[in-house]
């Protein structure tokens, strides 16, 4: 039986898990979830992810949600551990890679795609450019610190590519998105921090990542035909 | 050689680190960084943690950051893999435990903290209670799906204790004690969330956690003297 996602193509927590079973080789169906009619909210999906959110795993009846915990399990599960480092000193570099993502980009990139992008696409807001500014300025100061990082080693957990590096592509490409020419935006392959645009430059061309963003491309165009 | 944690017993991530120790029953050493004084922000110090943050460990040589990965690599090294399930399935619901910490529980305890006591304790600042009661309703809100979860296992991440639960300790403790007897907290043993409650005094309880908790509170009473 497929293992089945929960969510959509167009999502980046969704996005985080189809980019890993790409890159990993295992095949995932994406069972669509009706955010605008608050499917996630109702009792039914309640049951499945208590905090009413997307994306959540369905493997032959095991349920998990939070998409770098799928992620992993992924790999744990159907990728022969691919992506995790197994030495006792490199899984501890990977482990700081990962909790590096969740604590010092995620926050702020997050809060820089809804501010920039989400706000505007989905809300019709104009995006305001002191809060904008404010958390690009976080964001790249602790780019700063990735780029000593990423001089010592050839990804952010060491030197395989590793989880922690693809959990950034989702909200990463989104925070370097212009939804008009000239707009504001992250400039992650800005020559001032060579390392990481080295870095960004190689993991957002990875055929996986390419994929998704395509996937991504489909169900935009299909809501718009609509 | 014994291990050296460099940062300080007010921080809650040294924090979440020693009580990890502790349980463990590992020894290390404190090395204490002088926060007050700016000693995280050194270039010594930004050698060893880029982003200049406590704590960090220094294992013969090995340099590791972020509490939870410092966490895990205690677990993996020292201890054989305790407080981490070795099941595919096992691991994987806590692995969703410790992102549910991240995601849904951190970032609002660690704002009710900064806001209702270390504010007031470390830059005598007044609490903005309109803030930290809206982190508060939010907070509630997930520990709604807390509570669901606890009611099917007895820890967040499974029925044995891992270090999902043992991640809350340190910012849930601050959050969860009133600043001064009448000063407004998040209580994290309301009987409305009897699951919750439960697992709550559970951890809390653990011999480890109060070592930690007293060192704390003795350090803070100095403070609060001065």
């Amino acid at each position: 039986m497929a293992i089945k996602i929960y969510g959509s193509a167009m999502a980046t927590c969704t996005q985080r898990v189809l980019v890993t079973a790409k890159q990993l080789g295992v095949p995932v169906e994406v069972v669509g979830v009706d955010f605008a009619a608050k499917e996630h909210k109702s009792a039914e999906y309640l049951k499945k992810h208590p905090f009413g959110q997307i994306p959540y795993l369905d493997d032959d009846g095991f349920i998990l949600f939070e998409s770098r915990a799928i992620a992993r399990y992924l790999s744990a599960a159907h990728g022969d551990g691919k992506l995790v480092p197994k030495g006792v000193k490199e899984n501890a570099l990977f482990e700081q890679a990962i909790s590096i993502e969740n604590n010092d980009f995620d926050p702020h990139a997050s809060k820089l795609v809804a501010e920039r992008i989400f706000g505007p696409l989905f809300r019709g807001t104009v995006p305001d450019e002191t809060v904008a500014s404010q958390k690009q300025t976080e964001l790249e100061a602790k780019l700063d610190a990735y780029e000593v990082i990423l001089g010592k080693y050839k990804y952010l957990g060491g030197n395989e590519l590793t989880l922690a590096d693809l959990f950034h592509l989702p909200y990463g490409t989104k925070a370097t998105l212009q939804l008009k020419p000239g707009a504001p935006a992250l400039n992650l392959e800005d020559p001032k921090r060579p390392n990481v645009a080295r870095w960004w430059e190689e993991i957002s061309s990875l055929p996986a990542w390419k994929e998704v963003q395509a996937e991504e491309q489909v169900a935009v165009a299909a809501i718009k035909k609509a | 050689m014994v291990m050296k944690l460099y940062g300080t017993i007010l921080a809650t991530c040294f924090q979440r680190v020693l009580v990890v120790a502790k349980y463990l029953d590992l020894e290390v050493e404190v090395v204490v960084v002088d926060y007050e004084n700016g000693e995280h922000k050194s270039p010594e110090h930004l050698k060893k943690q880029p982003f200049g943050q406590v704590p960090y460990l220094e294992d013969d040589g090995f340099v590791l950051f972020e509490s939870r990965a410092i966490a895990r690599y205690l677990s993996a090294k020292y201890a054989g893999g305790k407080l981490i399930p070795k099941g595919v399935r096992e691991n994987a619901i806590f692995e969703q435990a410790a992102c549910i910490e991240q995601a849904d529980f951190d970032p609002y305890v660690s704002v009710l903290a900064h806001e209702r006591v270390y504010g007031p304790l470390m830059y005598s600042s007044v609490p903005d209670e309109k803030l930290a009661s809206a982190q508060q309703a939010k907070l509630e809100a997930k520990l709604d799906a807390y509570e669901t979860i606890l009611a099917k296992y007895r820890y967040l991440g499974g029925d044995d204790l891992t270090l999902a639960d043992l991640f809350h300790l340190p910012y849930g403790a601050v959050a969860a004690s009133p600043y001064q007897p009448g000063s407004p907290f998040m209580n994290l043993e309301d009987p409305k969330r009897p699951n919750v409650a439960r697992w709550w005094k559970d951890i809390t309880s653990l011999p480890a956690w109060k070592a930690v908790r007293s060192e704390f509170e003795g350090v803070v009473s100095t403070f609060k003297k001065s």
